[in-house]
């Protein structure tokens, strides 16, 4: 889109700013400003905030130094002794011109329109009260502008004849919500303002300035304020902005495009509070806007936003307290109990010694689910807003049902692509993870589940919007059974605070994984036989009556898998038709999962893509081909995971069927047994 | 910060534009898929895609209708009694996949996209120059967008495919049209308002006479009618006595 370029003079300084709604700041201005100019034709936002910027740069250099003093030094060649008579020119001849030049310099027209100052324009406050709404319903969040005209439209009434366009200039203007480009140069770091290194950095800061006019703008790396990336863009012709290289990113391309010339609102957190009360008449001159614009992201979120008063808590002081509290309140084992409470003094504690993130490290079938509800009780009941972040949909749906019957009087929204809840306000979310790219700011409590899960895994991306969607102040905990290396690192290491929960809730060890020597999938699919050694032992959990997982590394070996099998059905003692197979593209695979939990389904082969979140009471698992590299530590941990779980049937088994014995074999292995030891020590088990 | 030697010998993944897979993977069975076009620039285009996703690609080899191109026969070319264009061909049928192929470059607006479509088009041009047994066209135009849609969207899929194709063509593109009215989106219509709705709103450019064969491009045809009076409308701009046809050319037929 196209924006209006403007700069202001009051007793206090002059300004740039760019306008999405040209009226509004005309009329905001009228009884604040002295002097008004703009350019007369629209140029792409990204170009005038560009253009603001170095404005304001070059007005902050003119301050700190009287006019044209530091010109002389830089009269080196013609072209720049010319260009430092030009500007001379324009600090003589006024402040405005500056604006002119600027916009001539990037190929515009650059025709400077003086605004007339009016007698007496009324101030709306049917606009005040708009703008005041529409920044309470925006704090916290990160849109596109379409995104903010679906929300805002469906907040601001249509008869009230204000436009979203007209309330969101007025609520920047405020210093409520923050409009920018959604690509846009990553902003240079203010320079130091005193002593030697201040002057050199000014200094250096002025030649790249100069230098960079000639070349057409400074190089500088784009990044999506919306996404983080940097590496993901690509310039096209837009005809939107009748740019000819208007960068967008391809990253966050399924959530809406984010491009140079597209609007990002960002509302800033609680800023809707300070807007309801009518604004009186000496409100801040020059908003905090541009200022909280330049600083560097995803810091950018302002601190200076007062954060809601948090209650203390009235949660038992004494730790044993807690833990009889959580048993009794939550149901918790006491492992559970153990480690809930260790989190909550984590979030509870004033400042946070380790940084703001914990690890909540527990194993697989531990119930991480009933864990997070006393934290999420904790934050909900001093008044603070909560998220919780799960990497899928189902997982998303299966969860929104008992949050909502843990916090029956909590307002809660669920998010995921095609939600219903798309634009309601919640004291607790639950979303996916895609759907954090649209806060900035939010929430005091942020609960990532498996971070280590397929879309955050090597998504930098994910881990941005995660980072971003926090409140400075907030808190963030993750949840997983295996978290990535680097994180166990730093947690060994005391630089991140956590807690381990190393036994099921059923308070029975994990199955260790055994080894079974197998020649590899290819060679038994080749060789159209199942050897001996794999089939006694499927042919054994079949007859004590467990559901068998089998867990193969490609999709492709699925089906081949699936009738070799239903070939030896007589021989595993089970009807054809028990034996199925799942992966990735398998459009069935919702069914599958139903018929296997309600054991129509006997003996499902499948990927990793199973490896979460399918719980079978009474289950065995073979994992074929556990040396492949596809296989991971991580994820042989979940897959052995999956065995088990139920109360009722603790032992269940788990395979390795593999040619070679590799380390991520006896790296998992090695993690079960850490966990069960640690789970023998504090005496969790239960005694047998 | 660790070092990882092994990754300064591998091999580097190429990504498929359309599924962002990894398409080196598979690339015997890719390679296994010929790729009907003979013009090397848009067969390189195209060989950048994963086995599956070339695959999926439902080439109209055959054309049944010797009108309009599409692959089964086609009642709207019968009955339709007076037509402005001389023939029309289309690369590929207006399958799901590929429904989704082009929502992905024309609504979500990834524009990596848009080589792979124009080089499909590609096909469809080799069909045309084997049809009407003419090496080339001078001319390619494209089906216009209003202003406002314009802008919303960022760019014109046919403009952009037209303008790839004569690159690769030598060809020259020239913009011979305007689109007069913002009409709701032709896919929410029935057909009898698809005709009566495209009465005036094109335009041919004003300083626009000429002569000879001008190929006419769009993505998609549904009932031709967008098409049509595309074609009638520059018939009427041409110069009355000069011989100029007007060809379509169509990324996929409905």
């Amino acid at each position: 889109m196209k924006v209006v370029l403007y700069a202001v003079r009051a007793a206090r300084g002059q300004k740039a700013l760019i306008s999405i709604d040209w009226e509004t700041d005309r009329k905001y201005w009228n009884d604040r400003a002295s002097e008004i100019v703009r350019l007369r034709e629209e140029i792409p936002l990204g170009e005038g905030e560009r253009m603001c910027r170095m404005l304001e740069e070059e007005w902050a250099s003119e301050t700190r130094s009287p006019a044209g003093k530091g010109l002389k030094e830089e009269s080196g060649d013609r072209e720049r002794a010319w260009r430092g008579a030009e500007e001379k020119q324009f600090v003589h001849g006024g402040w405005a011109e500056r604006l002119v030049y600027h916009a001539r310099s990037a190929g515009y027209a650059g025709e400077m329109e003086r605004i007339k100052l009016r007698e007496g324009a009324a101030a709306e406050p049917r606009l005040l009260e708009a703008a005041g709404r529409a920044a309470a319903r925006l704090a916290g969040r990160s849109l596109l502008r379409e995104e903010a005209q679906q929300l805002l439209d469906a907040e601001l009434p249509g008869s009230s004849g204000v436009s979203a366009f007209a309330a969101l200039q007025l609520a920047a203007l405020l210093g409520a919500v923050q409009l920018t480009a959604a690509v846009a140069p990553d902003a240079v770091a203010a320079p130091a303002s005193a002593g030697l290194r201040g002057w050199a950095e000014r200094a250096l800061r002025r030649a790249r300035l100069l230098r960079g006019r000639g070349a057409g703008g400074r190089a500088q790396v784009l990044r999506c304020r919306r996404c983080g990336s940097a590496d993901k863009l690509r310039r096209t012709d837009c005809a939107a902005c009748g740019r000819q290289a208007c960068a967008y990113c391809e990253a966050c391309l399924t959530m809406g495009r984010s491009r140079e010339c597209e609007l990002l609102v960002i509302g800033l957190p609680t800023a809707g509070a300070a807007l309801s009360v009518p604004v009186p008449a000496e409100a801040p001159l020059l908003p905090t806007r541009r200022q909280t614009a330049t600083a560097p992201f995803p810091t950018s979120i302002p601190t200076a936003s007062p954060a809601p008063v948090i209650r203390t808590a009235s949660v038992p002081s004494h730790s044993k307290n807690i833990r009889q509290h959580l048993i009794k309140r939550w149901g918790l084992s006491p492992a559970q109990s153990d480690a809930a409470a260790q989190a909550l003094a984590f979030l509870e504690a004033p400042r946070a010694s380790k940084g703001r993130s914990f690890l909540l490290w527990a194993v697989t079938g531990a119930g991480k689910t009933e864990m997070i509800f006393p934290l999420l009780d904790s934050v909900l009941s001093r008044g603070g807003r909560a998220l919780v972040a799960t990497p899928r949909r189902d997982v998303v749906l299966e969860l929104a049902p008992r949050l909502a019957k843990a916090f029956p009087d909590r307002n809660i929204a669920v998010l995921y692509g095609g939600s219903p809840d798309r634009w309601r306000e919640g004291e607790l979310t639950l979303a996916t993870t895609h759907q954090l790219l649209r806060f900035q700011g939010a929430f005091d409590l942020v609960l990532i589940d498996e971070l280590d899960a397929f879309p955050y895994h090597n998504d930098p991306m994910l881990h941005y919007a995660a980072a971003k969607c926090g409140k400075p102040d907030g808190r963030t905990v993750y949840l997983s059974a295996t978290p990535p290396a680097a994180l166990q690192r730093e947690a060994s290491r005391g630089r991140l605070a956590y807690a381990r929960v190393p036994v099921r809730y059923h308070r029975y060890p994990l199955p260790v994984p055994a080894r079974l020597k197998l020649p590899s999938v290819y060679q038994v699919l080749a060789k159209q036989t199942i050897p001996q050694r794999l089939l006694q032992p499927i042919r054994r959990s079949v007859d004590r009556g467990a559901q068998v997982f089998l867990f193969v590394p490609y999709v492709k070996q699925v089906e081949p898998m699936v009738r070799l099998l239903r070939n030896q059905a007589k021989n595993l003692g089970l009807p054809g038709n028990a034996i199925a197979g799942t992966s990735s593209p398998d459009e069935e695979r919702g069914e599958k999962v139903v018929a296997f939990r309600d054991r129509t389904i006997q003996l499902l082969v499948t990927t990793t893509i199973l490896e979460r979140g399918v719980t079978i009471p009474r289950s065995d698992v073979f994992i074929l081909d556990a040396h492949n590299s596809l296989f991971d530590a991580a994820s042989l941990v979940q897959m052995a995971g999956r065995a088990g779980r139920s109360g009722d049937d603790p032992f269940g088994v788990v395979y390795y069927g593999a040619p070679e014995w590799t380390r991520s074999q006896r790296n998992s292995i090695r993690q079960i047994r850490t966990m069960n030891a640690a789970a023998r020590r504090k005496g969790y088990l239960k005694a047998d | 910060m660790r070092l990882n030697v092994g990754s300064w010998f591998a091999s580097t993944k190429r990504e498929c534009p359309i599924c962002g897979r990894d398409a080196s993977q598979g690339a015997s069975a890719a390679a296994a898929v010929p790729i009907p076009i003979r013009h090397p620039a848009p067969k390189r285009a195209l060989a950048s895609l994963c086995g599956l996703c070339r695959q999926a690609i439902p080439w109209i080899v055959h054309p049944v209708c010797r009108v309009c191109g599409r692959a089964e026969s086609c009642e709207d070319c019968i009955r339709r009694t007076q037509r402005s264009y001389a023939i029309s061909r289309c690369a590929v049928r207006y399958t799901d996949a590929m429904k989704d192929w082009l929502a992905l470059y024309k609504y979500r607006g990834n524009e990596g996209v848009e080589t792979i479509l124009a080089a499909m088009l590609a096909f469809a041009l080799e069909r045309l120059q084997a049809a009407t047994s003419q090496a080339s066209f001078p001319i390619i135009t494209a089906v216009p967008l209003a202003p406002e849609r314009l802008r919303e969207r960022g760019f014109n899929q046919a403009e952009r495919l037209a303008c790839r194709l004569s690159e690769w063509y030598g060809m020259a593109y020239r913009p011979l049209l305007h689109r007069l009215r913002h009409t709701e989106k032709q896919s929410l219509k029935t057909r009898r308002s698809r005709v009566v709705d495209m009465r005036g709103n094109f335009a041919a450019v004003s300083a626009a006479l000429f002569s000879g064969n001008i190929i006419l491009l769009d993505d998609v045809y549904t009932t031709g009618s967008t098409l049509d009076e595309c074609a009638r409308v520059l018939r009427q701009a041409s110069e009355p006595h000069a011989e100029s046809r007007i060809y379509g050319l169509l990324w996929a037929r409905s």
